[in-house]
């Protein structure tokens, strides 16, 4: 229950940085880190579907970044 | 960024590529003048750091900063770097992007030191286009040599900011990059807009005033950077052959085209004639007003 | 003054060809929005507008220690990526897994019988040497049972070893794709789907997403539902939960499993240096839950020794819930990666996952990434290491170690090398470690000196390609 609620407080805190008015965040010409591959969240996909793969048949839990559910009959 | 009203136009300010930017539009709405300017800016910006030599980041830093191997570019890169080519070609060798290494030789502060004719001798084998494997997409360059697109990067930005603004509204404007301008297309009511040229000898006074309908302008000139030496004036422009400044050009060139990019490059190429400069002009036709 | 128009000259004409030519390359990169040029959910230095593709191939090589589970899995992924955002991905898998695997029985201190049916029903098996170890046995008909189901496979496991059937074997092969596209004011919209299929299972996937960007694109938000069809049809058919094991050829022969979920997602560019995402899942699983081969052991009630084994039973309803944070920090030189997951479902697993990897360059061309992975999960309420025989039997009982309490920690290293500006190999090494209760407190007589818990340790390489090209 305590974690349920520390997370919850985590999102409310992280809640007012979603306003989608503009000006929160760096600048588009302030964002030439967020180009390189290792910044991105998806760029080696394939390593992480196969890493995620092996997870999901030792472990119970799956799921995260994409959706849940493997696809496979190995768990 | 700072807008502002004048007259019938709002005028947004900002600073980028190391000039004054202005955009020029005529409406009523003051939220549009904002919008306009915001993407306006974020564009120059775009260009500038993507471009910019100062920056090790940028595709040119990247590009000077590139082994032997050379380098894979971008379309945008690509697409400039194709450019340049065909101008060199077209100028007969008077216009090259490799000629930015003289700098390290030059610095046209308005005194009168000029540097020492062994320094250019020894900067000359890095310049020169025929040097450079293109082959799209892989550009490479011997080393120690440089890609300097200072000469296109602003009159490629203003061609690109106006048809972005172009595509976000139908009023009139107008995009001036430190000079170097263009417009959507005449103003209401289908009056021309009023350019003032720049006199070459008292900043901010005007020469001449144009009135434009369509198209672009764009001027080449040594009024803010030049060397004074012995009672002769050494212009910005250097002579890619021989890595000084060309011999006797005119002061000021300006030139009307139908995009900006176009203006400039015209513009330029009379420039590196010198003394041809205005008869080169003439021949070609071309819209333009010289000062001596 | 007015300026006339002139007629060009040869110089001026090859200018203006040339300037328009300029222009209209970079035509297609322009969008209506301008926050578009900045676009951090592609990352390619071709620029916007541009087409181009990207093949990315890999292999990866599983091995746990002491004849248990090894696999090779080879993919490909293929994504070709038009000049207007919209992009057509597939992919393909192949897996080969062989090895033993726990059958879910306890160890004993003596050896201890097993069977399971054929392969092939009422067929004369010729048996070849990939049950490994095992013997085939012909069963006497029970009266009732169809006369088909002769022949059964036997195999014993020795004392003090933790059972598992070797005649463990097979090859699975799918394919996936997907399409996305931006569409009028939404930044992208897509679906995709996949087909997997192996001897005994086969699973149809779909999924569809719909993501938009705000801010600059430094917010994006993102929904993708997904839904899956599962068909289970293990050798021998479908056995009835708690039964007792059996070589029998059971009805029915396949059983399904449906689910439906969805993942909400936030991503942010908080700082130019700091991404960060959280990701909400929710999933909701009905139908046959159950791993067809697992049983679990019943005990004597005085010694502690396995009796007989019965099928294992698992709800048919599962419905899971977890909240993933990840965030990548660019501090020069190094790039970061923490990330988070909680987890929680209807069979009362928790899970508790923290990552972290840094990825840090190494001259112009290599890079290392060395990372680490801690994971704890608890057990399902229906997971027992063994049922005793003088109790009565509950709706739901597994001892398949995946359900139950252990923590995992993987040590990680990755070795990549940028061949050019858009081709990549690298190299990945892990060692997983799974450490679980060995000796739970209820264990009793002869479990109490047993192992009893079948997690294992696992080792695994993966090498990948990737290559950009027009």
């Amino acid at each position: 229950m305590t974690r349920r609620l520390s997370i919850a407080l985590t999102l409310i805190a992280l809640a007012p940085l979603t306003s989608a008015c503009s000006g929160i965040g760096p600048s588009p010409w302030e964002k030439d880190l967020m180009a390189k591959p290792e910044m991105q969240v998806d760029s080696y996909a394939v390593l992480a579907a196969a890493e995620d793969h092996v997870y999901f048949s030792r472990e119970a839990s799956s799921g995260g970044r994409g959706f849940a559910g493997g696809g496979c009959g190995c768990n | 960024m700072r807008v502002a009203r004048t007259g019938e136009d709002y005028r947004v300010s900002f600073a980028a590529m190391a000039t004054p930017c202005e955009i020029c539009v005529q409406t009523e709405d003051r939220a549009l003048a904002g919008q306009l300017g915001r993407a306006a800016q974020q564009e120059a910006l775009r260009i500038e750091h993507k471009f910019s030599r100062y920056r090790g980041d940028s595709v040119v830093g990247r590009i000077n900063a590139s082994g032997k191997d050379g380098l894979l570019v971008d379309a945008e890169t690509g697409a400039l770097l194709d450019f340049a080519e065909e101008c060199h070609k077209a100028s007969d060798g008077l216009f090259d992007v490799t000629s930015g290494v003289l700098r390290r030789a030059w610095q046209f502060d308005g005194s009168d030191r000029l540097p020492d004719r062994a320094r250019i001798a020894a900067l000359m084998p890095l310049v020169g286009w025929s040097k450079v494997r293109w082959r799209r997409p892989r550009l490479r360059l011997l080393p120690g040599m440089e890609i300097d697109f200072g000469g296109l990067a602003k009159e490629y930005a203003v061609d690109l900011v106006l048809r972005l603004l172009t595509s976000i509204t139908g009023e009139p404007v107008l995009v001036n990059f430190g000079g170097d301008l263009r417009v959507s297309g005449p103003r209401k009511g289908n009056a021309p807009w009023h350019v003032a040229i720049e006199s070459v000898d008292k900043a901010g006074t005007a020469a001449g005033m144009i009135q434009l309908l369509s198209g672009a302008l764009a001027t080449s000139g040594d009024a803010r950077r030049f060397l004074m030496h012995g009672g002769v004036r050494y212009g910005h422009i250097l002579d890619p052959r021989t890595g000084w400044p060309v011999e006797d050009p005119p002061r000021s060139v300006t030139v009307a085209a139908e995009t900006c990019v176009e203006a400039g490059m015209t513009a330029t190429l009379a420039i590196l004639r010198g003394p041809g400069a205005e008869i080169f002009l003439k021949e070609e036709g071309a819209r333009a007003w010289c000062i001596r | 003054m007015q300026l006339k128009t002139r007629r060009r000259g040869r110089v001026r004409k090859r200018i203006a060809k040339l300037s328009a030519g300029l222009l209209a390359a970079s035509l297609a990169g322009q969008s209506r929005d301008a926050a578009a040029q900045y676009d951090t959910g592609s990352n390619d230095n071709f620029g916007p507008g541009i087409a181009y593709s990207q093949l990315d191939a890999a292999l990866l090589i599983y091995q746990e220690p002491g004849g248990r589970v090894s696999a090779t899995e080879p993919t490909l992924d293929l994504s070709v990526h038009g000049a207007d955002g919209r992009e057509l991905s597939l992919g393909f898998v192949a897996d080969a897994v062989s090895g033993a695997t726990p059958n879910g029985a306890v160890p004993s201190t003596l050896p201890q019988n097993f069977v399971t049916p054929l392969k092939a029903v009422g067929s004369t098996a010729t048996l070849t040497s990939a049950s490994g170890g095992s013997t085939i046995i012909h069963l006497p008909p029970t009266p009732g049972q169809l006369a088909q189901a002769a022949l059964g496979r036997q195999y014993t496991v020795a004392a003090d070893t933790l059972p598992v059937d070797k005649g463990f074997r097979d090859h699975r092969g799918a394919f996936n794709f997907g399409w996305a596209q931006p569409l009028g004011e939404i930044t992208e919209v897509g679906f995709g789907g996949g087909y997997s299929r192996e001897t005994d299972y086969q699973a149809i996937t779909s999924n569809a997403h719909i993501t938009q960007n705000l801010n600059s694109n430094n917010t994006t938000f993102s929904l993708s539902l997904n839904g899956e069809l599962d068909s289970s049809f293990p050798f021998g058919g479908i056995p009835t939960p708690l039964t007792v094991m059996n070589a029998q050829w059971k009805s029915p022969t396949s059983r399904d499993k449906t689910q439906l979920g969805f993942v909400a997602g936030w991503t942010e560019v908080m700082t130019r240096w700091w991404l960060t995402q959280l990701n909400y899942a929710f999933d909701a699983q009905s139908g046959y839950q159950n791993d067809p081969y697992r049983v679990i052991s019943v005990v004597d009630p005085a010694s502690g020794q396995p009796n007989s084994s019965l099928y294992e039973s698992r709800p048919e309803k599962r419905q899971s819930q977890s909240l993933f944070w990840d965030n990548k920090i660019d501090l020069d030189p190094a790039v970061t990666e923490l990330s988070f997951r909680y987890y929680t479902d209807s069979w009362g697993i928790r899970s508790k996952t923290a990552e972290i990897s840094e990825n840090v360059p190494l001259g112009q061309s290599f890079y290392l990434e060395p990372s680490g992975r801690w994971y704890q999960q608890s057990a399902a309420n229906f997971f027992h290491y063994f049922l005793v025989g003088s109790q009565p039997l509950p709706q739901y009982a597994s001892s398949d170690f995946r359900l139950g309490a252990f923590t995992g920690i993987t040590y990680g290293a990755k070795i990549g090398y940028h061949i050019n500006g858009r081709s990549e190999f690298y190299l990945k090494g892990e060692y997983y470690t799974q450490m679980g209760n060995r000796h739970p407190a209820d264990a009793f007589g002869q479990l109490k000196q047993q192992d009893l818990f079948a997690g294992t340790n696992a080792a695994v390489i993966f090498a990948g390609y990737t290559w950009d090209f027009h």
